[in-house]
C-alpha cells in the first residue's frame, strides 16, 4: 500500500485530489456527487480513487474528530536533542507510544518533534517521563510546549500538475 | 454520543469504502440504513464531534517534500493578534499557540508550510514575516516522518470518555 510507486496522477487525479479535501457531501452517493463536479463518471472516479490509494497518494478518507469531544483535552509538541546515531532507536521507542501522534526529525539542535494527547496534563507528563526515562534523554535537552490554543487546522495542498509525481 | 455513535466513527475512521453507496455499506456493517447514517454523521458534525470528512493525502508522494513547522516569536503579548494574521494565510495548514520554556526557546506561535521545494518554503515564510511584521523566527523542515496518524483514534486513544 505504501511502496512508492511509478504511477504519474494526471491532471484528472489532481482534480480528484483537490476535490478530495473538501468536506465530503453527505449525501448517499458521495462519489458520484464529486465526479460530477470534475465532470467525469462514478465509475471513472472511483477506479482512479482505487488507483490514487494504491498509489498510498490516498491514505484513506474519514472524519477528522475533535479531540476534546473524545477524552482528550491536553496536548504538547515535544522537541529533543537526540545525537545522530541514536535518532532511530529513540524514535522508535517515541512512535510505540499511542499517546504519539506525529514524530518527525527536523533539521535543529532540538532533533526529533513529536506530539502527545491525553486525557490532562498530569497523563501529559506521565508519557513523557516515561519516554525520558526509557531513553535517558535528560531534562535539559527537552522542550516541552503545551498547546494553550489551537488557531487554525485545515490541512489541504495545492496540487499542482506540472510538479506532481516527482519523489525523492 | 452513543454507543451506535462510538461504533460508528470506528467504522468510519478505517475508511470510507470506495463502492458507490458507502454510507449504506458502512451501515450494514452496523444494522443501519445508509440515511441513518448520513444523519447521525451530521449531528456530530453539528456537536463539534466531526470537524470535517476528507482524503488523508501522502503529499510527499505527490512532490510535496518540504514540509515545515515555523517557530514563530511575535512582539511582547501580540499571541491573538499575531496568530490570527498567521492562520489567515490559506497556505498555512495548522497554527498553534504554545507555551514556551523561558530562558531556552521563547517561541510561542507554530505554523505548518508545505511546498515543493525549500527554497519556495523558506520564500513563502519570509514573505508572510515581512506582512505581518514578526521577524523573529526559525523554520524547522522536517527531513524524516518516523510517525503520522491522526491525533485522535477510535482504536487506541479515542472513545474512552
Amino acid at each position: 500500500m505504501s511502496t512508492r510507486s511509478l504511477f504519474v496522477p494526471d491532471q484528472t487525479d489532481l482534480a480528484i485530489l483537490n476535490a478530495l479535501q473538501d468536506d465530503l457531501p453527505l449525501v448517499s452517493r458521495p462519489w458520484n456527487a464529486i465526479a460530477d463536479r470534475v465532470g467525469i463518471s462514478e465509475a471513472e472516479i472511483l477506479s482512479r480513487m482505487k488507483r490514487l490509494e494504491e498509489a498510498g497518494i490516498i491514505r484513506g478518507i474519514s472524519p477528522v474528530l475533535e479531540s476534546r469531544h473524545l477524552g482528550l483535552h491536553a496536548a504538547t509538541l515535544v522537541a529533543l536533542h537526540v545525537p545522530e546515531d541514536r535518532i532511530q532507536d529513540i524514535a522508535a521507542i517515541i512512535g510505540s507510544c499511542p499517546e504519539v501522534s506525529h514524530n518527525f526529525q527536523r533539521d535543529h539542535y532540538y532533533s526529533l518533534w513529536f506530539t502527545i494527547a491525553a486525557k490532562n496534563g498530569d497523563g501529559i507528563r506521565k508519557v513523557l517521563d516515561e519516554i525520558l526515562k526509557r531513553t535517558g534523554i535528560p531534562d535539559s535537552d527537552v522542550l516541552d510546549l503545551p498547546t494553550v490554543n489551537k488557531i487554525k487546522i485545515d490541512v489541504r495542498f495545492a496540487f499542482l500538475p506540472a510538479q506532481s509525481g516527482v519523489d525523492t | 454520543m452513543d454507543p451506535t455513535d462510538i461504533h460508528l466513527l470506528r467504522e468510519l475512521e478505517r475508511g470510507l469504502p470506495f463502492v458507490p453507496a458507502p454510507f449504506e455499506e458502512i451501515g450494514d456493517r452496523l444494522g443501519l440504513s445508509g440515511d441513518d447514517v448520513v444523519a447521525r454523521i451530521r449531528r456530530l458534525k453539528e456537536a463539534g464531534v466531526i470537524r470535517k470528512f476528507r482524503a488523508r493525502i501522502d503529499q510527499r508522494k505527490m512532490g510535496i517534500c518540504a514540509n515545515a513547522l515555523v517557530a514563530w516569536k511575535p512582539a511582547r503579548d501580540g499571541e491573538v493578534d499575531t496568530g490570527n494574521l498567521l492562520a489567515a494565510f490559506p497556505q498555512v495548514t495548522h497554527c498553534y499557540e504554545r507555551k514556551p520554556v523561558p530562558g531556552r526557546w521563547e517561541y510561542t506561535l507554530y505554523t505548518v508550510h508545505h511546498g515543493y521545494s525549500r527554497e519556495k518554503v523558506v520564500d513563502e515564510v519570509k514573505a508572510v514575516a515581512e506582512t505581518i511584521q514578526c521577524p523573529d523566527y526559525t523554520i524547522l523542515f522536517s527531513t524524516r516522518e518516523f510517525k503520522r496518524v491522526p491525533n485522535v483514534r477510535m482504536q487506541e486513544n479515542g472513545g474512552s470518555s
